[in-house]
């Protein structure tokens, strides 16, 4: 990668060039990245892709009214665009009073996030990791039948955040990746299992056990097949519940509550979960993919407690919507990229996990239903909580597994679910920044036949 | 953006260690985001996005570059790594780069770089103003969201073609929130189109906005959705989301060939009922999926994909039309620079039958009537989808009858294909940007009426009849 001076100098390019055309208030956020992916299928490359971005947005306060302009032609004609329409932008928004940059001189989490040997390991090392990943699929059933891809990715990353106010911050981190999809068949029927697992050290990388965990959730689902309408207890796997955690996080944000979009506005301190169920937000934990020494405007990164023990005990901020409530930043104000604005949003964001494993917890089933995947998670209403998915998993009788189960649905309110939480598994696991260990649910409807 | 003769240098450097096939797609993107929440103006964004991506094509492997460096060594560095990746054969090679004229043309009038700020501002005001006005008591938030892209690209390749192409998409989505007592319900509209700010002649942005409202409003009424197997009758207002993902998915080329896709080596075979032929039509005048050429620089068509049931053609790009022994029929798409094309689906519609869309629903003893579709998915490998019901109604004895909330259509392609009985003479169109490989690209999809003799609702309420134990949760 190349000198971090470089961008560096960029960035305060920007913020010098913003500042000559008459801002007072300016803040520039750059990052520059290089990404290595490679695809594989059937033990061979299929692509690989080699990239490079960089590029830089520039947030202008005047009077309360903020404008924002991003660029990644980073040529002095570039920056001063940006720059000129940053400023044009500010003049057509509503003035706002919270508006304000965060302050400098604070201090920063020490994080080990850039591990050397993830740029290091040769090219084909890193293709094999993807090749013994498939071939570990392959291995444990014979039924694997198709490949859809074998990925290794890895990318480091320079994030810059330089501001009027005196900050001029940097870090740079690294992660790598593997993911499979594939496709398990018998006879007419094929089903899809897929794993991954991103790191942010090299050598943490197993690509036998995502291999067999792809090969497993495919194998297991065939012969599927819709069971009658009913109630019956759910036990979500650790990623399903991660999705709706996922579905969760908008309206654990200072942002919803103050728009009135949140569920748990005005809920603080009453209890809006299962007494199991704690929920937590740690910018700074060690190993976390969404780990950072600061977020998109350079505030801290810090561990918040959300849910403690089914108990609302806050929401996440950043400089704005902490503004706003007369509190401190969380340090979320998350950027998707240099072209965005930072929005309060999670770092890595999980439910702590419990005591019973997840056997345990599926042993004291009597009837129910097993979730290992969900379809249409993105259409459920963030605002109400509905939602209404398609399902598939495995039936449970008397605490054991009997048959798949596909081509049915549950509908419900993500309050009410939490709230059916009856077990918290031990087995806490990530998916990206989120995280969640099995979760066990009294009754629920599952519509089928 | 670059000259032709460093494009020729390029692609020469890029194919240095071999392969079959190299191209270059140059980007230059700037947009335009206006948001106005709770009756403010809170964000006014604009940006400028410029990269090339470079691709050699060796066999059946890709390697791919890309950069935001359009300078001649930053263009040379990227062909540089594509021709590390790529080695091998080297087949016929013509870097004489002609230019390719358009088959079809599509005229922009009001450009978004010459429409003012103020004016874009305007619009989006005058929306959040119709939808609160629609009923001030119970709409108690509006989002709006203006959007606008002008996107200039260059493609040239090693077969010797080269494009240039503008593409200027709009854009305005309205979400409306109303609120009585302790119910809460959104509504939501959307318009778009491949044209410049004409769009809102077509759709002004007033109506848009009370047509979010409304249905936010009267959704407050609406009583749960019952659960369990029913007939569907889908409105032809309804939009896309069932054939798009009931059949548009499994028709693109590259998942069917890795035998990702229920309809793989099915073409030929019937799939469908006999009342279905599926189209997929780029060329469509300032519909939100047209295009005069594809992100591969292969010109714009229209492409039959299943012909009265039965399977005729599928969704090609140029990597898996090779594979075929074909030709691309133009549908290599990418969401920008940084992304290698794929198969995509463009405007994607089942063809108008000839049946009168009212004597459709008077037809049906009993059903759910979807008027507005919402988002969806689908596992192609399996057919099977769930998409969102944003409106619906029961039907009794023939009869619209009252509101339903929070149901969820779930089916398996194939076999709801083939349940299709009756389709309907008319035909709406819906705009969405559609997600595959991580990559986001504009499109539309429509149906006629059409009704299905039954499908799984998930709903939380209880049917009337068989199974007592069902209640909310």
């Amino acid at each position: 990668m190349e000198d971090a001076g470089v961008s560096l100098d960029i960035a305060a390019s920007a913020l010098s060039k913003t500042r000559m055309l008459g801002a007072e208030t300016a803040e520039v956020f750059l990052s520059s990245t290089k990404e290595l992916n490679i695809e594989v299928r059937n033990c061979r490359v299929e692509t690989l892709k080699r990239a490079e971005d960089r590029g830089l947005g520039i947030r202008v306060m005047e009077g309360g009214r903020v404008g924002f302009s991003f660029t990644s032609d980073l040529t002095p004609a570039g920056l001063e665009e940006a720059a000129r329409q940053s400023l044009a932008n500010c003049a057509r928004t509503a003035p706002d009073p919270f508006q304000q940059l965060p302050e400098s001189g604070a201090v920063y989490p020490c994080l080990d996030l850039y591990d050397p040997r993830i740029c290091q390991a040769k090219v084909e090392e890193k293709i094999n990791l993807a090749i013994a990943m498939e071939e570990a699929a392959r291995a444990y059933d014979s039924r694997v039948k198709i490949i859809e891809n074998a990925f290794y990715q890895d990318g480091e990353t320079l994030v810059a955040v330089v501001n009027t106010a005196g900050m001029a911050v940097h870090y740079r981190g690294a992660f790598c990746g593997i993911s499979l999809a594939l496709v398990a068949g018998e006879g007419e029927e094929s089903q899809t299992g897929f794993a991954f697992d991103f790191r942010l050290k090299y050598e943490e990388l197993d690509p036998e056990s995502i291999g067999r965990e792809a090969a497993s959730r495919a194998v297991r689902m065939l012969g599927a097949r819709p069971v009658a309408t009913r109630q019956a207890a759910v036990v979500l796997e650790p990623y399903v519940a991660g999705g709706f955690l996922g579905l969760l996080g908008p309206a654990l944000t200072g942002e919803a509550v103050q728009k009135g979009r949140s569920l748990f506005a005005g809920k603080v301190g009453s209890q809006v979960a299962a007494r199991d169920v704690t929920v937590i937000d740690d910018g700074t934990l060690p190993g976390g993919i969404a780990s950072a020494p600061f977020d998109g405007e350079g505030v801290p990164t810090s561990r918040t407690v959300l849910v403690n023990e089914g108990f609302l005990q806050g929401f996440l901020h950043n400089t704005y919507t902490a503004a706003k409530d007369g509190m401190s930043s969380t340090g979320n104000g998350v950027r998707s990229s240099f072209k965005g604005t930072p929005e309060v949003g999670a770092t890595n964001f999980f439910i702590q996990p419990g005591l019973p494993s997840p056997e345990e917890l599926i042993k004291e089933v009597g009837t129910g239903l097993y979730v290992t995947d969900v379809l249409g998670m993105h259409t459920a209403n963030p605002i109400s909580g509905d939602f209404s998915l398609g399902v598939a998993g495995l039936w449970i009788e008397n605490g054991e597994f009997t048959h798949p189960v596909r081509g049915v649905a549950i509908a419900g309110n993500i309050v009410d679910l939490l709230m059916a939480v009856d077990g918290v598994g031990n087995d806490l696991k990530f998916y990206g920044g989120k995280g969640a260990p099995t979760l066990r649910l009294t009754g629920l409807t599952i519509s089928g036949q | 953006m670059v000259d032709k003769q460093l494009l020729k240098e390029v692609l020469a450097e890029a194919l240095a260690g071999g392969g079959d096939f190299a191209d270059i797609f140059i980007e230059e993107k700037r947009n335009t985001a206006i948001g106005c929440e709770a009756g403010k103006i809170e964000r006014v964004h604009t940006g400028v996005d410029i990269g090339a991506g470079l691709r050699v094509l060796l066999g059946d492997v890709t390697a791919y570059a890309h950069t935001n460096d359009l300078s001649r060594n930053g263009l040379l560095e990227a062909a540089g790594i594509v021709a590390r990746a790529a080695r091998g054969g080297k087949k016929d090679i013509n870097l004489d780069l002609q230019l390719i004229k358009p088959v079809v043309d599509f005229k922009f009038r009001d450009r978004p770089g010459d429409i003012s700020t103020e004016r874009k501002v305007s619009l989006v005001e005058a929306a959040d103003r119709a939808a609160r006005v629609l009923d001030k008591d119970r709409v108690k938030q509006v989002i709006v969201g203006y959007g606008d892209v002008t996107q200039n690209v260059i493609i040239a390749n090693s077969k010797g073609d080269y494009v240039e192409d503008e593409r200027i998409h709009t854009r305005l989505l309205v979400q409306a929130v109303a609120a009585s007592g302790s119910t809460i319900q959104t509504g939501y509209e959307a318009v778009g189109g491949l044209c410049g700010f004409e769009l809102f002649e077509k759709f002004p942005a007033e109506a848009v906005a009370a047509a979010a409202a409304r249905r936010a409003v009267e959704m407050l009424a609406a009583r749960p959705a019952p659960a369990g197997k029913m007939p569907v009758v889908m409105a032809g207002e309804a939009g896309g989301t069932m054939v798009h993902e009931a059949c548009g998915h499994g028709l693109e080329a590259d998942l069917a060939q890795k035998g990702l896709s229920v309809y793989a080596g099915k073409k030929g075979q019937v799939v469908a009922s006999e009342e279905i032929s599926v189209v997929d039509d780029v060329t469509m005048d300032g519909r939100y999926g047209s295009y005069r050429f594809d992100d591969e620089g292969v010109t714009a068509r229209p492409v039959e994909l299943i012909k009265k049931g039965v399977l005729s053609d599928f969704l090609y790009d140029r990597l898996t039309a090779v594979k075929d022994g074909r030709e691309s029929n133009g549908h290599g798409r990418r969401q920008s620079f940084r992304y290698k094309p794929v198969p995509r689906m463009g405007n994607t519609y089942i063809a108008p039958g000839k049946t009168d869309p009212v004597k459709i629903i008077r037809e049906t003893r009993e059903g759910l009537l979807v008027k507005k579709m919402g988002g969806g998915q689908v596992n192609t490998t399996t057919g099977d989808f769930v998409f969102d019901v944003a409106e619906g109604y029961l039907i009794k004895d023939g009869e619209i009858g009252p509101m339903v909330r929070g149901a969820t259509l779930t089916g398996n392609g194939p076999e709801v294909l083939r349940m299709v009985d009756l389709v309907g003479s008319d035909l709406g169109f819906t705009i969405g940007t559609c997600g595959k490989d991580g990559q986001g690209v504009p499109v539309s999809d429509a149906q006629p009426t059409i009704s299905i003799k039954q499908l799984i609702v998930g709903g939380t309420g209880r049917q009337e009849g068989p199974d007592p134990k069902i209640r909310r949760l």
